[in-house]
């Protein structure tokens, strides 16, 4: 069994919303008061009771008549996880077989690094200050269902599936980028673009912070590598030099008397 | 009643530094080990320290207890780490008087000069850690600025997993003697003549 993946196509989305209700129904999240700012677009992002929602983008166009994009989002199950990358709590993010990544809350120690590492902005937290966001419905997927926003999608605009199918499926229909195709070790969120992913509201190169790139590769070994440098350099020196070796051997006297003029 | 003569010996450390060196030393351990179980996922060292949580709270109060004890420090030792003289300076080219069995090196003072350095060093990289502990701890939200924290906590880190072995090796097995100042806090007079020459010279 490869690897899955949803595929959003903004161009069929309506932007009914479905998927926002379908999560919040499956996942059991509560409704939150949201705001007239202008837009149909609610909330503004992500919440920790908010997995996923559609972002409303209003494009002007030559021919007069705006274009309306419709972009679904949410967790983008990054191929590397920066969120995982950085989580300092064992076992509190998983990646499952079909490459989902998913949050155990008992596990979760409210440090909030995983918001601080990831490029999407995803992590959010709940009340206990524990990590919340999307998990694709895993519960779901291992019986073989797909996740609820996209068994909800009236219009396919949300698709779920094998992985490379689903870049075959989009590539087929002639969309120009499929994005997180490779980036971050391929993203479980795909998305089918026809322009550039400014246009909807994505970063063209999404990538891990260079700071955790480093960390990741050199100051992580580098503890037990120092620490281990360190202890073989001892002992090198232990074994070719040895210890000074100029304590008087005088006969063992009975009492210390200390001799010093002042502290 | 000839051989009854007490040994000369000389006070180099007090109560309270020994004291406040073995609280660095253990809450030193606790964050090494609970840090290596973050860093590694290290299970079995989760559930020793009480579970994620558990171990957080070790993790985040050892810290407490780290950072206030290397605060101490700083009346032991600092004015005494700052005052690098000329014999230093030949002390260091020389290795300390490491690098060979009977190699001379020029006087020290109460500390030589790479226990003044290695101070120095530690002070620096407690004081990244510490500071740096103390924001991941209770300001995380400041997105950017938790990872250069994350980084610097871990860089400082690792410059004490490279300090710490050789201050062990040196002050005790390399150096016997050594020891006993952080066990009784007094060195034979005799030996301090050898190795702290002009605090010897000064204190007798
Ligand atoms: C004032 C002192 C300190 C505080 C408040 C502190 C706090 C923290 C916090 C908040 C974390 C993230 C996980 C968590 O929430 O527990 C952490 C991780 C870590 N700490 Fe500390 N710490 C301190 C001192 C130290 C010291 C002295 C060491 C090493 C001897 C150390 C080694 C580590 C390591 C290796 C990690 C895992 C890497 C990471 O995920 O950041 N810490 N510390
Ligand atoms: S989008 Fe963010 S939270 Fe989701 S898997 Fe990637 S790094 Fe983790
Ligand atoms: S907040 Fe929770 S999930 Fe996020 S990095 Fe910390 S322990 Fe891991």
């Amino acid at each position: 069994m490869g690897r899955k993946s949803l595929l959003v196509s903004p161009e069929l989305c309506i932007g009914c919303r479905g998927c926002q209700t379908a999560c919040k129904e499956w996942n059991q999240l509560p409704g939150s008061k949201t705001e007239n700012r202008g837009s149909f677009e609610n909330p503004p992002e992500l919440t920790a009771t908010t997995f996923n929602r559609v972002r409303y983008v209003e494009v002007a166009s030559s021919s007069g008549d705006p274009r309306w994009l419709f972009v679904s989002q949410r967790c983008m199950h990054c191929g590397d996880a920066a969120c995982m990358n950085i989580c300092p709590s064992t076992g509190a993010i998983n990646r499952t077989a079909d490459g989902a990544i998913t949050v155990d809350k008992t596990k979760c120690i409210e440090c909030k690094l995983c918001a601080s590492a990831c490029p999407f902005g995803t992590p959010k937290f709940d009340a206990q200050n524990k990590l919340s966001k999307c998990g694709m419905c895993a519960d779901r997927t291992a019986s073989g269902l797909p996740p609820a926003c996209a068994k909800t999608c009236p219009t396919g605009a949300l698709r779920y599936g094998e992985r490379e199918e689903l870049i075959a499926l989009a590539k087929k229909a002639g969309y120009a980028k499929i994005y997180g195709e490779n980036d971050l070790g391929g993203l479980g969120t795909l998305y089918a673009f026809r322009d550039e992913p400014k246009l909807y509201g994505m970063d063209e190169k999404p990538a891990m912070p260079e700071s955790l790139i480093f960390w990741q590769n050199v100051l992580k070994p580098l503890s037990y590598l120092g620490l281990g440098g360190a202890l073989a350099l001892s002992l090198v020196h232990l074994v070719a030099v040895g210890p000074k070796k100029d304590e008087p051997k005088n006969d063992e006297p009975k009492k210390d008397e200390e001799v010093n003029k002042n502290g | 009643m000839a051989d009854q003569k007490n040994a000369r010996v000389i006070r180099k450390a007090n109560a309270f530094e020994i004291l406040n060196h073995w609280v660095m030393a253990i809450s030193f351990f606790t964050l090494s080990a609970t840090g290596f179980a973050y860093l590694f996922h290290i299970a079995g060292v989760v559930s020793f320290f009480g579970g994620p949580m558990g171990m957080k709270t070790v993790h985040n109060y050892a810290g407490l207890v780290f950072a206030a004890s290397l605060i101490l420090t700083i009346f032991s030792y600092l004015i005494e780490a700052l005052s690098f003289s000329g014999d230093d300076m030949k002390w260091l080219m020389k290795g300390g008087g490491y690098l060979s069995r009977n190699a001379a090196v020029p006087p020290q003072g109460k500390l030589n000069a790479g226990q003044k350095l290695v101070y120095l060093m530690v002070l620096a990289a407690g004081a990244a850690i510490a500071v740096s502990g103390l924001y991941l701890w209770l300001a995380p939200e400041v997105k950017s600025r938790t990872l250069s924290m994350h980084f610097l906590h871990n860089a400082a880190f690792d410059v004490y997993l490279m300090i710490v072995p050789f201050h062990i090796y040196l002050a005790s097995i390399a150096s016997p003697g050594s020891l006993r100042i952080m066990i009784n806090g007094t060195v034979p007079l005799e030996w301090a003549r050898k190795r702290h020459a002009k605090w010897a010279a000064r204190m007798t």
